[in-house]
């Protein structure tokens, strides 16, 4: 089985929340390297190299994502995005609670890579825990000597900012997020111009993802092609994917890109006893199903895109033949209308009546008519708004409702009484 | 657990040193960044986020309060009302649905006697059912005042209701300085406004049904998982009474 521990070395058998014992494990050693040894210039290639693609959902390869900044004399920010909130995704919060210097030492090498003297973490509001945890990790890597000014006899210093949201799951895209960290309203942001030309204070900025960064002291330590090496070309790399739904140990599993979905289903302890799958959601809330005849597919950003759906944030679902559609469809769909910021029509009003369709015809009102409606709203809310969120409920939507059409069917009615 | 006597200047006291360690943890001149944060630091001593709270947020960041009021209502965890001792937050998201959360929010209402965001009379409990809180390979889980409960049963709600009843609970209580209402959302004048931005579906009747607490639509959904060809057919649902079928949805409607 191909489970790896890169980013999850060490969680489960030592406190490495603790200073001394992440030090002790060669913690903080790539970061004084990249300060005293390498070039920014040089960690950017190290990066773009080895293929690292963002962990947040979309996918963007990281090192590309750095060379969009200007040249022009103004303050950079990185900013870490942990407002982890994608339906089926845990990770973020596992790293954050369990391995908080190594979120730190990542956000710290991304920063300097890209000439940021301030670096900002936005943490979920819901992560309480976690926000207490990173910053008591803060306070002792300043204590260490890892952030603040003249680091290791250099000139460079660096401040770290640590930002808690209140609860919204749009903050999680990157303009609202810095909307948010601004003390706006979490409104998404007409692009362009994008975070790198304009982004924090309208300055240029690097949102990455906690997975992302995180990444980085394992890049370094081990060089790009180690990294490069693993997986599909075009995907390469580990990745920790959260699985859950109906499996026996559902839980979050570092694997190497390119894992057949089989696999990550054995890992997760299989399905449960008598039962099958018949689905799968593999990238997150906003991504399209596959289904049993896709078990062999190749997990990987190309594969699951070639395949009519994404990889997103990693999170896998598995959905066995107890599943009630009808339900999971309203469950994901009442979520994108609670969460819609309410700027785009849209979104806002469609994902309302998405909501209120599933709920009359869950609860025995619906009518033949409503389901075709489902698939239509769903498809004309699409590519029209200013991010992506309404363009979220399509995809699973409009799958599960052309698979397993026979079970909407069941509950409604063919024709209108006279 | 009585109500504390309300005192705004010991609150704004307790508040102040945070609030300028907050404004100055971000770049000059932008000052605003520390909204969210000092309205977290009021609400973590008042247990509600107060119109006094919010004036004075305004002053420190350099902002009208018309600004931080319209700021602090986008975001669900921030509190313009005041809210019971415990805000019980089960998630009702998918991995969480598939794996009985169906049945733990159904069981949480029974035993309160309250819907989505209404608080008990006894101003103890705060009740919301919330999207997904990323700890998912533990469904159906849920949040107590932010703290995570994960695995969840009838019994160990049972159990942590109890507890928190007789005060032994082992997480703190949110403070409270004055009595909650039946619930926190503020009402505001939705003449005008599209049907998405007013919220027609009664979250406590979400079918339109004359389901007025959502509990039997939940408690029908939320039963063992099972084959879907095993769950009552909606001829059956309306012979027994459970589902009750209102005038046929025209298209006017929409």
């Amino acid at each position: 089985m191909p489970v790896v521990k890169v980013l999850t070395e060490g969680i489960g058998d030592a406190d490495l929340r603790d200073i001394e014992v992440y030090r002790a494990r060669g913690g903080y050693e790539q970061w004084k390297r990249a300060v005293t040894e390498l070039e920014r210039p040089a960690i950017v290639d190290i990066v773009s190299k080895s293929g690292l693609r963002g962990r947040g959902g979309a996918g963007f390869p990281t090192g590309r994502k750095w060379s969009f900044l200007p040249n022009n004399g103004r303050p950079r920010y990185m900013v870490c995005n942990s407002d982890e909130a994608e339906p089926g995704t845990f990770k973020d919060h596992m790293l954050l609670e369990e391995v908080p210097h190594l979120v730190l030492e990542g956000m710290l090498i991304g920063s300097y890579a890209i000439g940021s003297n301030h670096a900002f973490i936005y943490i979920r509001g819901e992560f309480l825990r976690g926000y207490e945890i990173f910053m008591k990790a803060l306070d002792e890597a300043r204590a260490a000597g890892f952030v603040g000014q003249k680091l290791f006899g250099t000139e460079y210093g660096i401040e770290v900012t640590v930002h808690r949201g209140a609860g919204a799951y749009i903050c999680g895209e990157e303009t609202a997020l810095l909307n948010s960290l601004e003390g706006r309203r979490g409104e998404p942001r007409l692009k362009p111009p994008f975070p790198a030309v304009k982004g924090l204070y309208g300055e240029p900025t690097v949102v990455n993802n906690v997975e992302t960064l995180a990444t980085l002291p394992a890049i370094l330590r081990n060089g790009p092609e180690w990294f490069a090496a693993v997986g599909p070309p075009r995907s390469p790399g580990y990745k920790i994917v959260s699985v859950s739904g109906h499996v026996n140990k559902p839980g979050n599993y570092e694997v190497p890109l390119g894992t057949p979905l089989r696999e990550l289903l054995e890992i997760a302890g299989g399905p449960r006893a008598g039962r099958k799958i018949v689905a799968i959601q593999p990238g997150g809330g906003s991504s399209a199903c596959l289904f049993e005849e896709h078990l062999d597919l190749g997990y990987d950003f190309d594969t699951m895109a070639q395949n009519g759906t994404m990889l997103g944030s990693g999170a896998v679902v598995f959905f066995d033949d107890t599943t009630n559609f009808v339900e999971a469809a309203l469950a994901l769909v009442r979520f994108y209308a609670h969460e819609s910021c309410g700027q785009c029509t849209p979104c806002r009003e469609g994902g309302h009546w998405l909501e209120v369709t599933l709920n009359r015809i869950l609860s025995g009102g619906g009518l033949d008519s409503d389901i075709d409606m489902l698939v239509s709203v769903s498809h004309q809310l699409t590519g029209i708004n200013l991010c992506p969120l309404g363009d979220s409920i399509e995809p699973f939507l409009a799958s599960v409702v052309k698979r397993f059409e026979a079970q909407f069917r069941s509950y409604v009615r063919t024709a209108v009484p006279a | 657990m009585t109500t504390a006597q309300r005192d705004f200047a010991t609150v704004v006291r307790a508040v102040e040193p945070e609030a300028r360690r907050l404004i100055a943890s971000y770049p000059e001149g932008n000052a605003r960044s520390a909204l969210l944060p000092i309205l977290h630091a009021f609400q973590n001593v008042e247990g509600w986020v107060s119109p006094e709270a919010m004036a004075q947020t305004g002053e420190w960041v350099g902002e009208p309060l018309s600004v931080v009021e319209s700021t602090a209502s986008f975001y669900t965890l921030f509190h313009r009302r005041p809210v019971g001792r415990y805000m019980l937050h089960p998630c009702r998201n998918l991995s969480c649905v598939m794996n009985g959360a169906g049945e733990i929010m159904t069981h949480f209402r029974e035993q309160l006697g309250v819907g989505h965001l209404q608080t008990t009379g006894d101003g103890l409990f705060s009740y919301e059912e919330a999207e997904c809180l990323a700890a998912c390979d533990r469904a159906p889980c849920m949040q107590v005042n932010l703290e995570f409960v994960y695995d969840l049963t009838k019994e160990k709600v049972d159990a942590m209701l109890q507890a928190m009843r007789d005060g032994t609970y082992e997480v703190a209580p949110l403070p409270q300085n004055a009595k909650p209402g039946p619930d926190w959302q503020i009402s505001q004048d939705v003449r005008g406004k599209s049907p998405g931005a007013r919220g027609v579906s009664d979250p406590n009747d979400p079918g339109g049904m004359g389901d007025a607490t959502g509990v039997s639509m939940i408690e029908r959904l939320g039963r063992e998982p099972r084959p879907f060809e095993e769950r009552p057919s909606r001829e059956r649902l309306v012979a027994d009474g459970s589902a009750r079928i209102a005038a046929p949805a025209t298209n006017s409607e929409h």
